[in-house]
């Protein structure tokens, strides 16, 4: 079962695991003035329990500019949401590297938690470290520096380099939060966007 | 300690003991009786008893019917009967107050849910009362030092300071004829079964506080206890090398998952994470095993920084690929060494300047000698990697025996060999690893074997 998302928000803020400011919006009015508030660019997603893999529906819009823009995506992904019962979220568009980070209760060693880029890397390469948990910060910085694409973090060609502190500081929570709540049995946080500021997750799916 | 009736027991039963040709019994007996002169050699006197109702002799010993009939204490019953039989004789033990017992019958968990309630029963009665037992469905346990062969292997191994630890019983026969001959040994040999009782944690925590043992190698398909394990192997590899071969890791068995961690945490990949992250060396096959454990037996840890000496480009070669490959720096002949080489007059002119060094193919055992002596005095070199290639004028021996006592001369950087080829080389190869130089008949197998010396 997933986690609800109010659930899950309030889960990562226990561990202060940082997020990127999100909301669920009925209406296209409530879209515009959460835009307005916190500016453009932002993304527009669905949001159902049931539903684990939304960009496989087309369920996320993302870099929606203004609000010519959000009108448009409006229609579309209103028209997914309806279709698939779902809800609708917004949040705030952020820019940088694609990063997943990731536990699971293993049912020979217990918690492990899992760091790796996300897009393709993860999924086609399996460029992917693991750790048993709960890691010190040692250990968080040997997943990071261990995987292939770790050249990606480091400022490669005219990539901005990645604030590998924050990235360190959400995988010792994680392995906190996996350690100590032994009712979830995966978590990811996917993708979490690593930039020079900060590292932040952008979607996150808790499963019981 | 709790297991030292098990290691070294001055008295034993043994229950289904039998001369009946192709049975586990005869096996148990007769290498328990063989067993019994060594450790009255070594001034351990040992008394066996042999139990059995149904036979009155066994290899012309008188039999007693019942554990029970025995006079005086019992510190090890070692119990091969038929497993429906198992939990009468196993209550007979507690009765005798038989201090360790090794059940070496099958037909238990392994064999589905009948054999795993009968032997949830044996395990109930024992542990009631208090009883340190291995097995059920084990090959046994060896402990070659006190001459302890409480096991139906076909052999009785050398003494050793390597301690093999196995799930599987047969792996363990077959280690041991691959021992047979040859110069590294066994601390103890421990085939741990179902695990109804001790279990390797249990053996583990033994063996990291053993003194006979320096190296612990594992064989195993699976844990019970995966967190227990990684605390104990984590534990006992700060103490001691410990070398593991996982069976069992083909992916077949995933289960559906639903998180991107999920699926990509495979079982054998989180194996390999947990056993890394506790600081054991992983090996890939019984043959990277017997290597590892054998240097590590013989040779204390270096620091990076490795030569090769070679009398063939090729090799020489393929082994500097393996050092990169594997992370072992090759740091170059500084002007002395080379002074030193040039000054004996020995050495070809042709010869490479370099590390690998290739002292070229027609090198007799004096340029081995040179090379040898001038580049273990060099600092930044930490141990050494000794090629061989059998041409017309090769000398194996004497080149044996030079790397023998460059050794001696330099205890701290340890020495591996790679004299490669067969017949020409093997009476070689004896002589040095009967002086504890590891050989090994590949540049790669030798290049793996010095990197597990070396501690960063």
């Amino acid at each position: 079962m997933l986690l609800g998302l109010e659930e899950t928000k309030k889960l990562l803020a226990k561990y202060k695991i940082p997020q990127v400011k999100a909301k669920i919006v009925k209406t296209v009015k409530e879209a515009i003035l959460f835009s307005k508030q916190n500016e453009f660019p932002v993304v527009l997603k669905i949001f159902s329990p049931k539903i684990i893999h939304k960009t496989d529906i087309w369920g996320v819009i993302i870099d929606i500019k203004n609000e010519k823009d959000l009108l448009t995506s409006w229609v579309k992904i209103e028209k997914i949401a309806k279709a698939k019962k779902t809800e609708i979220i917004i949040q705030k568009m952020i820019f940088g590297e694609q990063i997943i980070i990731g536990a699971k209760r293993d049912s020979v060693f217990g918690p492990v938690v899992a760091f790796g880029l996300g897009g393709i890397f993860v999924e086609i390469l399996k460029d992917i470290s693991f750790r048993l948990a709960p890691i010190n910060k040692k250990e968080a910085k040997e997943m990071i520096s261990e995987i292939q694409g770790n050249k990606i973090l480091k400022g490669y060609r005219n990539r901005e380099l990645v604030n590998l502190l924050k990235l360190e500081e959400i995988l010792l929570s994680l392995s906190l939060m996996i350690s100590r709540e032994q009712r979830i049995k995966e978590i990811d946080l996917n993708p979490v966007i690593a930039n020079k500021k900060g590292a932040m997750v952008i979607d996150a799916k808790i499963i019981l | 300690m709790k297991l030292n009736y098990l290691f070294n027991p001055k008295t034993i039963a043994v229950i289904g003991a039998t001369d009946k040709i192709g049975s586990v019994g005869r096996g148990l007996v007769k290498n328990l009786l063989s067993g019994k002169e060594t450790s009255a050699k070594a001034g351990a006197r040992r008394k066996i008893f042999l139990v059995n109702p149904n036979r009155k002799k066994v290899f012309g010993i008188k039999t007693l019917p019942s554990v029970l009939e025995i006079k005086g204490e019992i510190d090890l019953a070692v119990i091969a009967v038929p497993a429906q039989v198992v939990l009468k004789v196993t209550e007979q033990c507690i009765q005798k107050k038989v201090k360790s017992v090794i059940i070496i019958s099958s037909g238990f968990a392994e064999t589905g849910t009948k054999g795993a309630v009968l032997q949830d029963k044996v395990k109930q009665a024992l542990t009631r009362a208090n009883t340190a037992f291995v097995g059920p469905n084990c090959l046994g346990i060896l402990r070659p030092c006190t001459g302890l062969n409480a096991s139906f292997a076909p052999l009785t191994p050398s003494k050793g300071n390597i301690a093999l630890i196995s799930q599987s019983g047969a792996l363990i026969d077959a280690i041991i004829d691959a021992s047979n001959g040859k110069s590294w040994g066994f601390s103890a040999i421990i085939s741990y079964g179902n695990e109804a009782g001790l279990n390797l944690v249990d053996f583990l925590n033994w063996a990291k506080n053993d003194s006979k043992t320096k190296v612990i190698a594992l064989y195993l398909e699976g844990l019970k206890n995966g967190r227990q394990f990684f605390e104990a192997a984590k534990e006992t590899a700060i103490k001691k090398p410990v070398l593991i071969l996982k069976g069992g890791k083909n992916p077949n068995s995933k289960k559906a998952v639903s998180s991107h961690t999920g699926a990509l945490a495979g079982e054998s990949q989180i194996y390999s994470v947990a056993f890394k992250q506790a600081g054991l060396i992983e090996v890939s096959s019984i043959e990277e095993l017997l290597d590892i454990a054998k240097v590590l037996s013989w040779h204390a840890k270096c620091k990076n920084g490795i030569a090769i000496i070679t009398n063939g480009g090729g090799a020489g070669i393929l082994a500097a690929d393996y050092c990169y490959q594997f992370g072992i720096n090759l740091p170059k002949p500084n002007q002395a060494t080379l002074k030193k080489i040039e000054n004996s007059k020995l050495m070809h002119p042709g010869y490479s300047k370099s590390n690998p060094m290739d002292i070229v193919g027609d090198a007799l055992s004096n340029r081995y000698e040179i090379a040898i002596s001038a580049i273990m005095a060099q600092k930044d070199i930490n141990g050494l990697i000794v090629i061989q290639t059998p041409q017309t004028m090769t000398e194996p021996i004497k080149n044996a025996k030079i790397i023998i006592e460059a050794q001696k001369k330099w205890p701290q950087k340890p020495i591996v060999a790679a004299f490669i080829g067969g017949e020409l080389t093997e009476p070689a190869v004896k002589i040095l690893e009967k002086n504890h130089i590891p050989n090994y008949p590949d540049p790669r197998r030798a290049v793996i074997a010095i990197k597990s010396l070396i501690s960063n």
